[in-house]
């Protein structure tokens, strides 16, 4: 049964596909350059032995994303998990955005992982699949910082809720995490101010959970602490919250 | 930097692996191609493998770093020719893991097992007897670099011959190595390593040239004024028999080495050592892994740490066989007359053409490591030992010796300014600057 990672070149995408790769799985790795897939589809297949089959778009481009998988999926396993660790945030995205810059970060964030679900659902229920979504500990409470970004990763976080709510998971898994913070080239260097969690260790969490039913939950586990802290705290606080 | 991009700038100390440069520098950790070409083209950089080159090569103040870490695929293997195909960044211990696993060895490797193919390429390095197997440049088929004017290049000895060859100890200045192909040769099951007592570096040259054709091929001796040069010369034989890898082997020697608070190798420090090694590796024989004989340094994560905060130096000199017993004759005056505490003297058979600024040729290497390179009598014996071995012919690895200043290096390499500006022809503007190249004018 095929494992389609959305996102697969970089950070948790990657680290992801290396370890569903590890586990046996054949996989379809998304992402938008074909260099970078074809690098790791080589790697995968030559340390793991692994089936890798590959499909490069620009999805925030593609109006209907899910239609290009399904047709890469012909010559492979039917599909039974679909990981969508896509996503992009931006440094001024701070209210100042066009409107350009705006519906790339909506449709990368939101439009993509959805248009990409509904388009596999039918494959998922008939195999009695996983789906598994990322959003972001950004959305847990709306700040001045990332505002389009959190926005769409609760907008998401509410479509996961709305499948856990119309699916049992004998019939599907819905498995949604709010990311704390991750290792990436976006991230490094920066002086964030609690500790950053490495994309291996997240990817080998999420991976071994795969068949353990439907849940929403943080990743790493503590900033659910953080995020009902944060829920929490008075109005008159939280504004005075910048960084 | 624009957020378009899409990458962050860390600023981050970077230090040599001998810890005698550091250096304050802007960071860049791609892990997409296009990452890699998203540094504007007029920006100062220098690509950085796994950073475990004794000297700062891959790294300096004003220039962005770009860190090849996340470039560490395999590509592509042909089991029936032998031919790897490797992103840069991939570490050679893993390479060479992979292969051995395949029934292939790469001949020449590095004592760390953390160096990366790019850095490998870059510095030219040498394995384990480069009389029989060469530098890294003998085992490399093919390359692609990407220069920020020209975009990716594909260099082999056909296409791009020129600029394939000066990547070989070309220190990063022809371009970002980002991708090569390795020719492998069939793996032994494993090595039959004997040593051989020597009492001086003169009977070490002997023994070294009476055994030049065994896969492996090295000296180890003592630097000590009353005992300088006694040691062992170790040959490795191919055995048909399999050599299964220990169980419990000791992991990858990591790529920064945690310091002791103080430095152990004090006068006792360094007798208790050589007392050690000579137990350890002394006359005998025994049977060894090929991954046990390819990264000896694994086992030496003590010795590094131990050489504490001020770090160490080694000058590696590669000296004509004519001259090398006089040279070899004026070191020992010279530490009995110094005195200074060298913590080892490895020693190297090499039987190559020397090519750019490669550490090769013909004659006898000495690999001398002292700690406390900067306290005075230690940098008094550095700076006679560089004088010695340019009067006798020396030349210096330029990828070691973190003392080496422009002028020596000049006096060392016979068509330094012809092999500058070959170099320099294929980055005029001098977009690709590093510690190391800018300490010898490169």
């Amino acid at each position: 049964m095929t494992a389609i990672v959305v996102g697969a070149s970089s950070g948790l995408g990657r680290a992801l596909a290396l370890e569903l790769a590890r586990s046996g799985k054949p996989l379809l790795l998304i992402a938008s350059d074909a260099r970078d897939l074809d690098a790791m589809a080589s790697d995968l297949r030559l340390r793991f032995k692994a089936t890798v089959a590959t499909l490069a778009v620009e999805l925030a481009a593609s109006a209907d994303p899910g239609a290009r998988i399904l047709a890469s999926l012909a010559d492979l396993p039917p599909a039974s998990m679909l990981l969508l660790a896509v996503g992009m945030s931006r440094s001024d995205d701070d209210g100042t955005l066009g409107a350009v810059a705006v519906g790339q970060l909506l449709a990368i964030n939101l439009h993509v992982p959805i248009a990409i679900t509904q388009a596999l659902l039918p494959a998922l229920l008939e195999s009695r699949g996983t789906i598994v979504g990322f959003g972001s500990i950004a959305g847990t409470r709306g700040r001045s910082r990332n505002i389009v970004y959190a926005a769409a990763k609760r907008g998401l976080e509410t479509f996961f809720q709305s499948l856990r709510h119309r699916h049992l998971p004998s019939s599907l898994r819905v498995q949604f995490y709010r990311l704390g913070f991750l290792r990436s080239n976006l991230t490094f260097g920066l002086k964030l101010p609690l500790p950053v969690a490495e994309p291996a260790d997240v990817a080998r969490k999420v991976v071994a959970q795969l068949q353990r039913g439907s849940f929403a939950r943080h990743e790493p586990r503590w900033w659910g602490i953080i995020a009902l802290l944060v829920r929490n705290l008075p109005w008159f606080a939280f504004r005075r919250m910048r960084d | 930097m624009s957020p378009r991009r899409g990458f962050a700038l860390a600023e981050t100390d970077l230090r040599s692996f001998d810890r005698s440069e550091a250096a304050h520098c802007h960071v860049q950790r791609p892990d997409r191609y296009r990452l890699l070409e998203a540094l504007p083209a007029d920006v100062q950089r220098m690509s950085r493998g796994s950073g475990v080159s004794y000297v700062g090569a891959s790294f300096a103040s004003d220039c962005v770093v770009q860190d090849l870490a996340a470039f560490d695929r395999l590509l592509d293997f042909d089991g029936e020719r032998g031919l790897l195909s490797v992103e840069a960044g991939a570490r050679i211990g893993d390479v060479a893991r992979f292969a051995l696993a395949q029934g292939w060895l790469l001949p020449v490797v590095p004592g760390h097992p953390r160096a990366s193919i790019g850095g490998c390429i870059a510095a030219d390095v040498h394995g384990k007897n480069p009389a029989r197997d060469g530098t890294f440049r003998a085992h490399v088929e093919a390359i692609e670099v990407f220069d920020p004017h020209s975009g990716w290049l594909h260099l082999d000895r056909n296409r791009n011959a020129e600029r394939f060859h000066a990547c070989f100890a070309g220190f990063g200045i022809p371009g970002l190595i980002s991708k090569a192909t390795l020719r492998l040769v069939p793996a032994p099951g494993g090595y039959s390593l004997r040593g051989v007592a020597v009492a001086g570096l003169v009977e070490a040259r002997e023994v070294l040239l009476a055994h030049a054709g065994a896969p492996l091929l090295y000296g180890w001796h003592d630097g000590r004024a009353d005992r300088f040069g006694r040691g062992v010369i170790r040959f490795g034989l191919e055995s048909k028999e399999p050599v299964a890898t220990p169980t419990r082997r000791p992991g990858d020697l990591p790529a920064t080495v945690k310091p002791w608070p103080v430095c152990a190798w004090n006068r006792s420090g360094i007798a208790a050592m050589n007392r050690l090694i000579a137990h350890r590796h002394g006359p005998g024989q025994m049977h060894v892994a090929v991954e046990q004989a390819m990264f000896p340094l694994n086992e030496a994560r003590t010795y590094f740490a131990g050489f504490g905060a001020e770090g160490f130096m080694e000058a590696q000199w590669l000296l004509p066989h004519a001259g090398y017993a006089e040279f070899v004759g004026s070191l020992a005056g010279e530490v009995a007359r110094q005195r200074p505490r060298i913590s080892l003297i490895a020693s190297k058979l090499f039987d190559g053409q020397a090519q750019g600024f490669s550490f090769d040729g013909k004659g006898i290497a000495l690999a001398i490591q002292l700690p406390q390179p900067k306290a005075r009598v230690q940098a008094a014996f550095i700076a006679a030992l560089t004088e010695l071995a340019l009067l006798h012919g020396g030349r210096p690895n330029l990828i070691k010796d973190s003392s080496l200043q422009a002028e020596a290096a000049q006096r060392g390499i016979a068509e330094f300014a012809a092999c500058r500006t070959r170099l320099r022809a294929f980055d005029p503007q001098q977009l690709h600057a590093s510690m190391l190249t800018r300490r010898l004018g490169l």
